[in-house]
């Protein structure tokens, strides 16, 4: 038996009480931190809070070597640990296809995602997000500056009147030349002056920080505005709002001290 | 004021008048008296003792040079000659024959407008006058011939002035013959004439000369050569008509000046717009237009570092100049200006267009560098045919030395394009790979002797390729997350779209349009040619996809992938080469951090091996072309070494009391082959030996060999089981 369980958003603390039991009750427990992580919380901290020995892997143990994972599942209860839901944006469907060729039995226990504190925090309604899209760091894709793909995203929803969640790249233990092998957090500020650079300085962003802590950070205004604030430790997202309707105009004005001049503008 | 100085200033005084400059290089065989001839020259032009000429090898200043009793490196010197009542400047590159060096030639060319290409008398037209040959014609480089060792016709093989006159005919027939088979498709006759005194003959050693006009001139006859040769009046010949003279006369007369020579050149080297400014100022070599001058040697002075020796097309190089670099970024400062004079660099205020020219200041710039006062297109790269075929690992001896070794090894590859240097920080371990067994020799122990770098090497071992022999079947590549796929296949190219990448006529940074051209005009059909994504090594990525969304972001990263695969074929991670692989289709994930370089990278590289092991990929070794000149008696004993080398014979002539026997043989085979030869015929054997590319090692070798290689780079010693056809 194989459960994916999502672990929620900033600490040992996140995960629902239907995983806690899940994960407690295993006899392995692998984690994959790569594709994002509790910035709350250290493994140690999670496998003695839980009295579990939580097995981390890293990308080629997941995506080339699955084997061990799925030999763990075919034995006994065996489970598979986020950060966030395993099947949102960490897309671990390819494991759980591969579990059901293999005739294992698989679950899922969902997690908070970034999702729903990137409405919940924000007041931005989350019927009105369009598709969503990460930013990575210029170093790790092809192209020179912000893909495009990446702003195409953002014109499309507009376009049609959607927000668009942008989520910021996360490099875990990642070696490139001349860099000793680190984590790396792309913050915000950093994303909205590449969007102000590439794209429109003047557009609305919205910025959530630490979602999930006890105390996340909300903050809207211009991207050129962003762009020279900061906003503390990761994990960090951005959000390019549509037009806005008046409630939503009203929650960032009051939880996301946007200027009114600037609500003004984005108002439908 | 001493004559050093005066000459100078001489040449100072001609480097603005560009109807009075030749720039020319002394080109042949290895050993058939180059340097000897440039004794000549240069004590003709005063610079050297007359007394000393002939035997002291000026322009062999090196160490090693003088030890081996071969050029290494191309030479400079400037000198100036008196012909019909007016000065001329010459500036003279002394290039060596010997053929591990031969990308010292092929670079020489770019910077000349006229080779004196020389040929002993008694050995004729040999591989490397051919290869010379080719060299200056490919570059516009117009030949004039000298005869030389004439001498040895006379008193070793005793000919009268009949036979000899017969002798000198056939070597000016062979050499016309390669001319004119070079040259079929230009629109000019650059075949040598003893009429039009395009041809001189003589001896460098003894230092006499003469040419149809200045026997005329002279009213000595072959018979008197052969009295005075016979009767030990050489002296007496020397002084009637000497070699210097005659030579020098040929060159300000039937070699082209800047004038004359840039606008047929610049065509032919530089791709830039035919009708930019640039262009014509180049066309007239105008001092006063923009600097652009091409670096086509960089050497290490122990006081002012490193000098780039070149041609200045256009311009005036001064101290100061903040001049750009092609292929780097920002601009490099001008340190000094100079000429060559001998061994030595002089300076000088300043270098106008038409001339050779040395410069300091320029540390970013490597042999075939184009440096500019604009932002211009480079000219086109200076591509020696051959590639490194032997390497040999090197590693320092103390530890304290591994920092010196790297930056040492970084120099060697700077000036000498025809190495490959493969630096390895983890193991210490360094590979260097070169044209033969001296090429690397001489390198290694220049390590150690100039560097004062103790160094162990390993064996020699060769250097292989892997090249599929069909055309695959459509296969895939998927990326570790399963949401990326590519689908590749695989083919071998034609031969002429691959020699007309070695040659730089068809390469990513021209004009689409040109590319598409030259291709089609080598046999790739139309709609290939258009699709052109990248070239890479003598390999080329067709994009047959239409439309496939994020496949634009992610094109570098798939070129990344496949040079990757590229680099370390399936087979024995060896480079592949000649193959024409195409993109038809690819699946990509929806967000850029799940078709990110961790998951794209891996896809392709499996999918370009795969296409690769379908095609029926197979290991290549490099051969070469051998020719043995032997007396009779030992022809057996010296055609048995080719063939017990897994060689084979392709021809075996007489020529002269000598037999010819040419053939082919694997470079891995030849390793060792020099004192096998000596041995096998007792000394009585010359032989010589070219680079000819790679051929498909025989399948019963295939598997032994790849296991061998793979078992020295530490691989698993397993093939993937799709490998069955090995
Ligand atoms: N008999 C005779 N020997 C000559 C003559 N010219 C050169 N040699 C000899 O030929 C040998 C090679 O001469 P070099 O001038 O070093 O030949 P090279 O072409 O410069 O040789 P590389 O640069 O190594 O290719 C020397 O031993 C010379 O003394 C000549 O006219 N007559
Ligand atoms: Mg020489």
């Amino acid at each position: 038996m194989l459960t994916f369980i999502g672990l929620g958003l900033y600490d040992e603390q996140s995960i629902t009480v239907e995983g806690r039991e899940a994960l407690r009750s295993a006899d392995r427990a692998f984690a994959e931190f790569y594709t994002s992580k509790l910035i709350g919380t250290t493994v140690d901290a999670l496998s003695k809070h839980h009295g579990v020995d939580v097995e981390v892997r890293d990308r080629a143990g997941v995506e080339q070597d699955a084997d061990e994972i799925l030999d763990a599942a075919e034995e006994g209860e065996t489970v598979f640990l986020t950060a966030g839901d395993t099947m949102i944006s960490t897309t671990h469907v390819d494991l759980r296809l591969r579990a059901h060729e293999r005739g294992i039995e698989t679950e899922i226990v969902h997690g908070v995602t970034a999702q729903s504190a990137a409405s919940g925090l924000t007041g931005l309604q989350n019927y009105r997000f369009g598709k969503a899209t990460t930013l990575p760091f210029p170093y790790a894709h092809g192209a020179d500056g912000t893909p495009q793909s990446v702003i195409d995203t953002i014109e499309d929803n507009r376009e049609r009147g959607l927000h668009t969640l942008v989520y910021l790249d996360i490099k875990v233990g990642y070696e490139r030349a001349g860099v000793d092998a680190a984590d790396e957090y792309m913050t915000a500020d950093f994303a909205a002056r590449e969007f102000a650079r590439d794209w429109d300085e003047d557009a609305l962003g919205v910025v959530v920080a630490r979602a999930g802590s006890p105390e996340p950070v909300v903050a809207a205004d211009r991207l050129s505005a962003l762009s020279e604030r900061e906003f503390g430790d990761p994990l960090q997202m951005l959000i390019v709002p549509a037009e806005l309707h008046d409630l939503e105009a009203e929650a960032l004005e009051a939880f996301g001290e946007a200027p009114a001049d600037v609500i003004e503008d984005n108002l439908y | 004021m001493g004559r050093r100085k005066k000459i100078v200033q001489e040449c100072e005084k001609l480097m603005d008048k560009p109807e009075q400059i030749r720039n020319i290089a002394i080109a042949a065989h290895v050993d058939h008296g180059k340097t000897t001839l440039s004794d000549n020259l240069l004590a003709g032009a005063g610079m050297i003792s007359d007394a000393t000429a002939g035997q002291q090898l000026a322009m062999d200043t090196k160490e090693d040079e003088q030890e081996r009793g071969i050029t290494i490196d191309a030479a400079n010197v400037s000198m100036t000659h008196e012909w019909e009542d007016e000065n001329h400047l010459i500036n003279l590159i002394d290039t060596p024959g010997h053929v591990d060096f031969g990308g010292d030639v092929t670079r020489a060319m770019r910077a000349v407008d006229g080779a004196l290409v020389v040929v002993d008398a008694v050995e004729g037209a040999m591989p490397q006058t051919e290869t010379v040959l080719r060299q200056a014609l490919r570059e516009g480089v117009k030949p004039a011939l000298f005869i030389n060792k004439v001498d040895r016709l006379i008193n070793e093989l005793q000919e009268g002035p009949q036979e000899m006159q017969e002798r000198l005919l056939d070597v000016i027939t062979d050499v016309n013959e390669l001319i004119r088979g070079m040259t079929e498709e230009k629109d000019y006759d650059w075949t040598v004439s003893v009429d039009e005194g395009t041809v001189a003959f003589g001896s460098a050693l003894y230092k006499w000369g003469v040419s149809i006009p200045s026997m005329e001139e002279t009213g000595i006859s072959f018979g008197d050569i052969i009295d005075m040769e016979e009767s030990g009046n050489r002296d007496e010949l020397h002084d009637r008509t000497p070699l210097s003279d005659v030579v020098l006369d040929m060159v300000a007369e039937h070699f082209p000046d800047p004038l004359d020579a840039q606008p047929r050149r610049v065509p032919t080297i530089w791709r830039g717009d035919a009708e930019s400014e640039l262009a014509e100022q180049m066309r007239l070599v105008d001092d006063e237009g923009e600097v652009v001058f091409m670096s086509t040697d960089i050497s290490m002075d122990p006081h002012a570092g490193e000098i780039a020796t070149g041609r200045l097309f256009s311009g005036t190089l001064e101290k100061g100049q903040e001049l750009y670099v092609s292929g780097t970024a920002g601009k490099n400062r001008i340190q000094s200006v100079g000429i060559f004079m001998g061994d030595s660099r002089e300076e000088v205020s300043r270098v106008p267009a038409g001339n050779i020219a040395a410069v300091t200041g320029l540390r970013d710039a490597i042999a075939g560098s184009t440096v500019s006062s604009v932002e211009m297109t480079p000219f086109e790269s200076i591509e020696h045919i051959s590639e490194p075929v032997i390497t040999k690992s090197v590693e320092a001896t103390n530890m304290d030395d591994l920092p010196k070794l790297i930056q040492t090894l970084q120099q060697v590859a700077k000036e000498d394009p025809t190495i490959r240097v493969e630096i390895n920080e983890d193991t210490g371990e360094h590979l260097i790979s070169g044209q033969g067994e001296l090429h690397l020799e001489v390198i290694t122990q220049r390590i150690r002797d100039n560097q004062g770098i103790p160094v162990h090497t390993g064996e020699p071992i060769v250097v292989y390729r892997e090249q599929p022999q069909e055309k695959s079947r459509e296969v895939e590549g998927v990326s570790p997350n399963r949401h990326n796929k590519f689908y590749i296949t695989a083919e071998p190219m034609d031969q002429d779209i691959v020699d007309s990448i070695k040659l730089g006529e068809v390469a990513m940074d021209m004009p689409e349009l040109e590319r598409r051209e030259a291709l089609q005009e080598a046999g790739m059909d139309k709609d290939t040619s258009q699709n052109v994504e990248h070239i890479f090594g003598t390999n080329i990525l067709i994009d047959d996809t239409k439309g496939i969304q994020h496949l634009n972001e992610t094109m570098e990263l798939v070129i990344e992938g496949l040079e990757e695969a590229l680099d370390d074929g399936p087979l024995a991670a060896e480079p592949v080469q000649g193959t024409l692989l195409r993109l038809h289709d690819a699946r990509l994930h929806e967000d850029t951090i799940h078709r990110g370089p961790a998951q794209v990278i891996p896809a392709v590289r499996e999918a370009v091996h795969r296409s690769l092991i379908d095609a029926n990929i197979k290991l290549l070794e490099p051969i070469q072309n051998v020719r043995i000149d032997v007396a009779s008696d030992y022809m057996g004993s010296a055609s048995g070494e080719i063939q017990g080398r897994r060689g084979r014979v392709d021809d075996m002539y007489q020529e002269g009391d000598l037999m010819v026997i040419e053939g082919i043989a694997p470079v891995e085979e030849m390793i060792g082959f020099s004192s096998d030869i000596r041995s096998a015929t007792e000394g009585r054997a010359s032989w010589n030996t070219e680079n000819a590319g790679f051929r498909v090692l025989s399948d019963s070798l295939q598997r032994d060999k790849i296991m061998e290689i793979r078992e020295r780079k530490g691989m698993k010693l397993e093939l993937s089981p799709a490998i069955d056809y090995i």
